[in-house]
């Protein structure tokens, strides 16, 4: 057995499955045995999602955790069986798309039963008089984006994960695309649902524009990261290819300006598609080639669809800029982001120097927006090890703003790399919740974030573990993420 | 390491501005790097790359032809890369018996490179998973369905079980030997021989347009890209070298083939492995371009109405190795009344019919569904006349078709369709 040579970090508390090839038997029952595996090479292949800490992991040849099975379902009626037979054979089951989710969710931590969602990969129909298109919740989202383009439509949700993540992963974890000021966030996109719940019953909600026909029960689904239903099927709004693209820079001496900015032309219902503040820092990273925006504060603004619109957002957004110290500095800023916006390659170089990064989005309220970016990089620059902490802005809402802060760093002598990335993330959590934001923008909480959300969300986090606990009495679906902390790495946390 | 540092510019002022044991440690990680993770050993492989790769998101996913059939993780192009790398380090021994998937996992991709389109660091995986090729043949560990492979290559110098150049008589193609003064050389590939009415278009159309050319089927052998493929390049280059002699003999100063494997193989590939022929390589239809365009060609039929809507698909090699979309569409938008429709996914974002690489050996099932996800986009185009111009791509797709399309489907080359109208 060849995965004796790496060391497993998830290893206590797993599922002890007493007959085994009983279970791979029945799940071959319900799916045909060519859609189950315990091989080796798929179980490795299924060991972690794509949380940065799991790279440095994968390259020092540590496995973060194992699942005993893979299972590749093709309906839902053979998801609902499947939960069955876990909820009779107390089996964890774990929801698994793209594996681009960055907090940990799809890691099967209890071991158990991967059940991909790849398969659910269909376009089902585009209604052009509804603006909407229903797909299959395991469809890859450029391949949706593609087809919905080729067709004269854009999704408009276009995470920098695009290419790498799926619908089901999006409604999973409440996601946030580039685009979000114009088009909205996932839950705003979402407009049906079907879903298996964890004891298998199949349910579905409505595509409608909307309703006031009790509480909302779909959005507790939105953001639920595969704990409470698995998404099989999504109506989601779509619109006509934009006609035209603006694409407009500003340079701003202090980072407080960029906001102004940013805040005043929301203010006046001017909504860029993209809007992007980058501080001094990543300025200089991304746009060292830009001389004006030298040490300075880089926004780039693309605003997009029919013409005489776009050319009104552009006017009041180049005004407002204008009367906020901003300096033009052209296409050329917003060209090079288009160009480099998918080209990850960070994470490949940063673990090979030993090096402890990660990413934490936040969100914030207007009036403390400034502050809270200040008091963060201050906090975190006074502990020992940390190399950089620097933030682009990358959501806007009239009344608010999420941060994406970025960190790298070395660990001194006497901390685990463990030891170190907590150490980070309490500092940059404490800050944010001392200060009355919130710890997750767009990412959402999965296995590493769970251990704040008692603080997150005060009393009503009973009212969540209630729901949770009525919908999964055996706690099978994607257990040890959200509602309990089980964050490590290998006893030494 | 003078492009690492670089590339790393802007982070002068951070190490600058790091404390003094901070700094140590980062110096020694950075002094360590190699070391620590791409060891100095007796091989082959591009392990930096192989890293690069393993620890990317994933960002070219949505395009790998094998992924995209398999719906598994296991087959994405990273999880290669990483078990690529788990092989080279010996983390993953590749001696041990009980590993041989893992081996497999190296030769399951269908070549098509659809993740160098995307990918940031501009490689594709195949070109990775290569170099962990020679090291598994340098250990013995070549799998067997590669080994038949080359078995057949020694044997009848085609990846057939006899050599398949030889039936060219019962199949009706008409010999032309070269009497060294020719103009040009249609290199016939060993696939394109299962299509006999391609070849003898491509003869006709050549005739017609008065080019002094051969075929020397008698003395041809495979151009050895499968070889290449499996990276037993001695082989390889045997079969290089007879191709080279032959090439040389006709006097030829352009080889034209209807395969865009063999031109990649004959021009890129050779000259890789050191082998230099001065000759110009292009694929036939773009010497057919050519020639209509010149008035050598004449349209002088209407085209028969079952063939007058088409779509295209762009083979992978012709369209993003070769660089070459135009001259199918240039050649097919003179042709009288015909319509055609592009797929979504064209020209250089093409999808890979399952039978260009090695998966087709390693794993057939995943190579058919390919070529059933490929049909289903052509399908799409509601045309049932599909244009081709490789023998391998209607080789594969030709598996993609289900017993209820077998009769409404009909994949061809261009030059049958030119057959049809001049
Ligand atoms: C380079 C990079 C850039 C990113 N950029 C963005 C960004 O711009 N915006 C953003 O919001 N996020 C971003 N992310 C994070 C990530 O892409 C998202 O969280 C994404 O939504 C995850 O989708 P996935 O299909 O990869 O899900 P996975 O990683 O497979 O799963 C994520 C979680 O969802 C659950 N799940 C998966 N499918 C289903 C389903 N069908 N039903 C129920 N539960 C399910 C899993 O159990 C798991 O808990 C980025 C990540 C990377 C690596
Ligand atoms: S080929 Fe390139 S884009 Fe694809 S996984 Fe590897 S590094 Fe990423
Ligand atoms: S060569 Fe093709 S099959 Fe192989 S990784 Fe690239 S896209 Fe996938």
């Amino acid at each position: 057995m060849n995965l004796e040579n790496f060391e497993l970090i998830y290893k206590e508390n797993r599922v002890k499955i007493k007959d085994k090839a009983k279970i791979k038997s029945k799940l071959g029952e319900i799916v045909g045995n060519e859609n189950v595996s315990d091989k080796e090479i798929d179980i490795l292949a299924y060991n972690k999602d794509t949380t940065l800490i799991t790279l440095n992991w994968t390259l020092e040849g540590k496995i973060a955790a194992l699942p005993d099975f893979i299972v590749w379902p093709e309906t839902p009626e053979q998801i609902s069986s499947i939960l069955r037979l876990a909820n009779e054979e107390k089996i964890p089951v774990i929801p698994f798309s793209e594996g681009s989710g960055v907090v940990g969710g799809a890691i099967p931590i209890y071991g158990g039963i991967i059940l991909d969602m790849k398969k659910f990969n269909k376009i089902l129909e585009i209604n052009d008089k509804d603006l909407t298109v229903t797909c299959e919740a395991g469809i890859n989202g450029m391949n949706l984006e593609r087809y919905l383009n080729a067709k004269g439509y854009t999704g408009g949700h276009i995470p920098q994960s695009l290419y790498t993540s799926s619908v089901g992963g999006w409604i999973a974890h409440r996601a946030a695309g580039q685009f979000s000021s114009k088009y909205g966030k996932i839950e705003d996109i979402v407009m049906g649902m079907e879903l298996v719940l964890p004891q298998g019953d199949i349910i579905k909600f409505k595509t409608i524009a909307r309703a006031s026909t009790g509480p909302q029960l779909d959005k507790l689904f939105i953001g639920n990261e595969g704990t409470l239903g698995i998404v099989t099927k999504a109506t989601l709004k779509i619109w006509p290819y934009p006609e035209k693209r603006a694409l407009i820079s500003y340079a701003f001496p202090t980072f407080e300006d960029s906001l102004e900015a940013t805040r005043q032309i929301l203010r006046q219902q001017i909504y860029p598609a993209v809007i992007r503040i980058y501080d001094a820092d990543e300025t200089n990273r991304h746009f060292g080639h830009i001389e004006k925006a030298k040490d300075k504060v880089m926004v780039v603004f693309v605003c997009e669809g029919i013409e005489r619109l776009v050319d009104l957002e552009e006017t009041i957004t180049r005004e407002t800029c204008e009367k906020n110290n901003g300096i033009y500095c052209g296409e050329a800023p917003v060209e090079h982001w288009f160009e480099t916006r998918f080209k990850v390659t960070e994470t490949s170089s940063t673990p090979t120097f030993k090096i402890v990064a990660d990413t934490i989005e936040i969100g914030f309220l207007w009036d403390k927006a400034a502050d809270m970016y200040h008091s963060v990089i201050e906090a975190t620059k006074k502990i020992q090890g940390v190399m950089m902490m620097t933030a682009h802005v990358s959501h806007f809402y009239p009344n608010g703003v999420g941060f994406y802060f970025t960190f790298a760093g070395i660990p001194p002598k006497e901390k685990t790399d463990f030891e170190f990335y907590q150490e980070v993330w309490n500092c940059v959590v404490k800050t944010v919740l001392d200060m009355g934001g919130t710890i997750s923008h767009h990412h959402g909480i999965g296995l590493n974030r769970a251990q704040w959300m008692p603080v997150e969300w005060g009393k009503s986090f009973d009212t969540l573990k209630s729901i949770k606990k009525l919908l999964d009495p055996n706690n099978i679906l994607n257990p040890g993420k959200v509602y309990e902390s089980a964050w490590k790495e290998g006893g030494r946390n | 390491m003078s492009d690492i540092l670089d590339k790393y510019k802007w982070m002068g002022p951070i190490i600058q501005k790091m404390d003094r044991d901070i700094k140590r440690i980062f110096m020694k990680n950075f002094r360590m790097r190699d070391k620590n993770f791409f060891p100095e050993g007796d091989y082959k492989a591009d392990v930096k790359n192989l890293v690069n790769c393993m620890l990317c998101p994933n960002m070219c996913r949505f395009d790998c032809g094998t992924l995209q059939a398999a719906n598994s993780e296991t087959m994405s192009p990273a999880y290669k890369a990483r078990i690529g790398y788990y092989l080279t380090i010996g983390k993953i021994d590749p001696l041990d018996p009980s590993n041989k998937e893992f081996i497999d996992l190296m030769y399951k991709c269908s070549n098509e490179e659809s993740c160098k389109v995307w990918c940031p660091f501009e490689f594709s995986v195949v070109s990775l998973l290569e170099t962990v090729r020679d090291d598994l043949n340098d250990k013995g560990v070549m799998p067997d369905y590669c080994k038949e492979q080359i078995k057949k290559l020694k044997k009848t110098n085609t990846i057939e079980d006899h050599n398949i150049y030889e039936t060219y008589k019962e199949k009706g193609i008409e010999n032309i030997e070269t009497d060294g003064k020719d103009d040009v050389y249609y290199y016939i590939g060993c696939e394109s021989m299962k299509f006999p009415e391609v070849v003898k278009a491509n003869i006709e159309i050549l005739k017609k347009a008065g080019v002094k050319f051969s075929t020397n089927l008698e003395k041809k052998v495979c151009c050895g890209g499968p070889a290449f493929n499996i990276r037993d390049l001695k082989i390889a280059k045997e079969l290089a070298n007879k191709n080279k002699e032959l090439i040389e003999n006709t006097g030829a100063k352009v080889v034209v083939s209807d395969c865009p494997g063999c031109i990649e193989t004959l021009s890129t590939r050779y000259q890789k492995a050191g082998i230099e022929i001065d000759v110009k390589f292009i694929h036939i239809v773009q010497y057919i371009k050519d020639l209509i365009d010149n008035g050598k060609i004449n349209f002088e039929r209407e085209i028969p109405s079952e063939y007058k809507k088409v779509a295209i698909h762009d083979p992978c090699l012709l369209a993003r190795n070769l660089n070459d979309t135009e001259s199918i569409r240039a050649i097919l938008n003179k042709v009288p009344g015909i319509e055609i429709i592009e797929p979504i996914y064209n020209k250089q974002y093409t999808h890979c019919c399952g039978w260009s690489g090695t998966v087709h050996w390693a794993e057939k099932n995943i190579a058919i569904k390919e070529a059933t996800n490929r049909i289903n986009e052509l399908k799409e185009t509601g045309a049932s006349v599909f244009i081709s111009a490789c023998p391998e791509c209607e080789l594969g797709l030709a598996y993609g078709i289900s017993e209820n399309d077998k009769e409404k489907i009909k994949i061809i080359d261009v030059s049958e369709l030119l057959m049809k109208v001049i």
